[in-house]
């Protein structure tokens, strides 16, 4: 009984997270852009981090409530805004070069940035080891409120919208022309992805945000190839493996995301396994 | 004078991790497979953290070479995925196997002492304080591996340039073992040295922003050594005159100029001149 109070919040939170991140990394994949949720993510704590510099408050607290979480907040909805403005824009025929190649580079310069002003202060070890983890054990129920309003706002957009999203991303390697408003679109595509990336990163950490994302998304697409089988699909697969995961780690006293990340990498590999032998 | 003495072995190991990483740049844009390396180094780290609880001492040989033993086995996968499962892009398979290689390392992590310490270090690494020797012995591998590189050009360019070309599945996938392991080495050493971002910046940033402009091989080569070169000299004085750390300074002088120069031909009117 104790086990099962203890995992509710965890259980909820990753079916919440991993629903509409199974949905977002059958858009990265076929855009081919799996590592733009690493780079939003990173881009948004490049903001919290310029807040907290900005607008300094004692550390002795420690407390992540009132003013200073709302400053910090506003400052990652922004770069994050931003961001998505920028790679909106980057997508162009006059390009020459992936956009993985600019998403990776503003990776690479957001992390870096990060370490240069936490440098002038302390602490920076702790924050990287932090924002890859996280802590999904300990996830609260405000926190998964939270989660569940950004989740249903940012899902009924897009299924809103789905017909021109999907078609956004079917043609987007290929870069058509004839779409309606695609600068606009896209850039909503990838506030979007933000809002959720940003909410999700806080609760499980970049690493199962990631395999969240890619991991569902990729071993769906051996099998199926309509989006809604993919993401039924998907969702199932991370119920399945999330609920022996947290048992694990709760059992083993080890960290349950990487735990699940194991459960979720070994599926694929077995997937893939399946899909070779029935080919043949 | 004393700060040239002092900032030689940095500048060295700079330009010569310039000069190796811009050219496997340029393979790495050409064949869209971009978080490689970060992939590759963080395998190598799960290597060693695997070596250190197996008991090999810290920095010895033994160590370096469970290290090595774990790139080449992952290489080996990343060379058979290639045409084993078309469906899902490379990019995913580099993803999955970062972020397992990854999660495994934290898990261990908890079991070494010391283990979090050690993630750090590969993600952000020092090049202050590189030595002479250091300097040397890249030089000495760097070398042998570039002219292994000029013998093999011919296909090593044409699988970069069109991964589905005129020969053989087995000869390309041949080839392909001795390109990425060629690379691991280079990653593996490389790492330790400018950690994870500098390396990744020197691979993509010089090559990505030549390519904007030209798409002749040889200009690209060109140009990115010296993009990759110059940056890194000016990102270590600059560091030096600020007071900020090295690493992160060359990150982001390079980053900056790459998103620049995409924006600046983004705006300008007529398409940029082909080579």
């Amino acid at each position: 009984m104790e086990l099962l109070s203890f995992m509710a919040a965890p259980l909820v939170a990753t079916l919440l997270m991993g629903g509409i991140l199974v949905y977002f990394g059958i858009h990265v994949i076929k855009r081919e852009i799996v590592f733009i949720d690493i780079a939003l993510a990173q881009i948004a704590a490049l903001g919290g981090t310029f807040a907290i510099v900005l607008f300094p408050h004692d550390h002795e607290g420690h407390s992540h409530e009132g003013g200073d979480f709302i400053t910090e907040y506003l400052f990652a909805l922004l770069f994050t805004t931003l961001a998505a403005g920028l790679f909106s824009i980057l997508k162009n025929k006059k390009v020459k070069i992936p956009l993985e190649a600019l998403i990776g580079i503003s990776y690479a310069v957001a992390t870096t940035a990060m370490v240069i002003i936490l440098d002038k202060g302390a602490g920076s070890d702790v924050h990287i080891h932090d924002m890859l983890t996280g802590a999904i054990l300990w996830v609260s129920w405000d926190q998964i409120l939270r989660l569940a309003i950004i989740v249903s706002v940012v899902a009924l957009i897009h299924v809103l919208l789905r017909k021109q999203m999907i078609r956004l991303t079917d043609n987007y390697v290929a870069n058509e022309k004839t779409i309606k408003r695609k600068r606009l679109l896209d850039f909503l595509f990838y506030f979007s992805f933000g809002l959720v990336i940003v909410e999700a990163v806080q609760i499980g950490g970049i690493l199962t945000v990631f395999a969240l994302l890619i991991i569902p998304a990729s071993t769906t697409l051996l099998f199926f190839s309509n989006w809604r089988a993919r993401i039924l699909a998907g969702l199932l697969l991370i119920v399945l493996l999330t609920i022996p995961a947290l048992a694990l780690s709760w059992t083993w006293d080890v960290p349950a995301s990487p735990v699940l990340i194991f459960f979720l990498g070994i599926t694929l590999l077995i997937s893939g396994l399946v899909y070779q032998l029935k080919k043949r | 004078m004393d700060t040239i003495i002092f900032l030689g072995p940095p500048i060295a190991i700079s330009v010569l991790l310039s000069m190796i990483l811009g050219y496997f740049g340029n393979h790495i844009l050409s064949r869209g497979i971009i978080f490689i390396d970060i992939a590759v180094a963080q395998i190598a780290a799960l290597g060693t953290m695997i070596g250190l609880l197996l008991g090999f001492a810290d920095e010895s040989f033994g160590l370096q070479m469970v290290s090595y033993a774990f790139t080449i086995i992952i290489i080996g996968v990343f060379a058979f995925t290639k045409f084993a499962n078309q469906k899902i892009p490379q990019e995913a398979y580099i993803g999955i196997i970062y972020c397992l290689g990854l999660g495994l390392a934290l898990l261990l992590a908890e079991r070494i002492s010391g283990g979090s310490n050690y993630i750090s270090k590969t993600i952000t690494g020092n090049i202050l304080w590189t030595t002479w020797k250091d300097v040397l012995i890249s030089f000495i591998l760097f070398g042998i591996i570039g002219v292994f590189h000029y013998f093999f050009q011919k296909p090593f360019r044409s699988i970069s340039n069109d991964p589905a070309h005129g020969d053989s599945l087995k000869k390309t996938r041949l080839y392909d073992m001795l390109f990425y392991m060629t690379f691991g080495i280079v990653i593996v050493k490389a790492v330790p040295i400018g950690g994870v971002f500098l390396i990744f910046i020197l691979l993509i940033a010089p090559a990505a922003s030549i390519t904007l402009f030209t798409q002749s091989w040889k200009k690209r080569l060109i140009g990115s050594w010296i993009i990759g070169a110059v940056g890194s000299v000016i990102g270590i004085f600059l560091s030096y005159s600020l007071n900020i750390s090295n690493g992160p300074a060359i990150v982001c002088l390079l980053g900056l100029l790459t998103v620049g120069l995409t924006l600046l031909v983004i705006v300008k009117k007529s398409p940029v001149g082909n080579a």
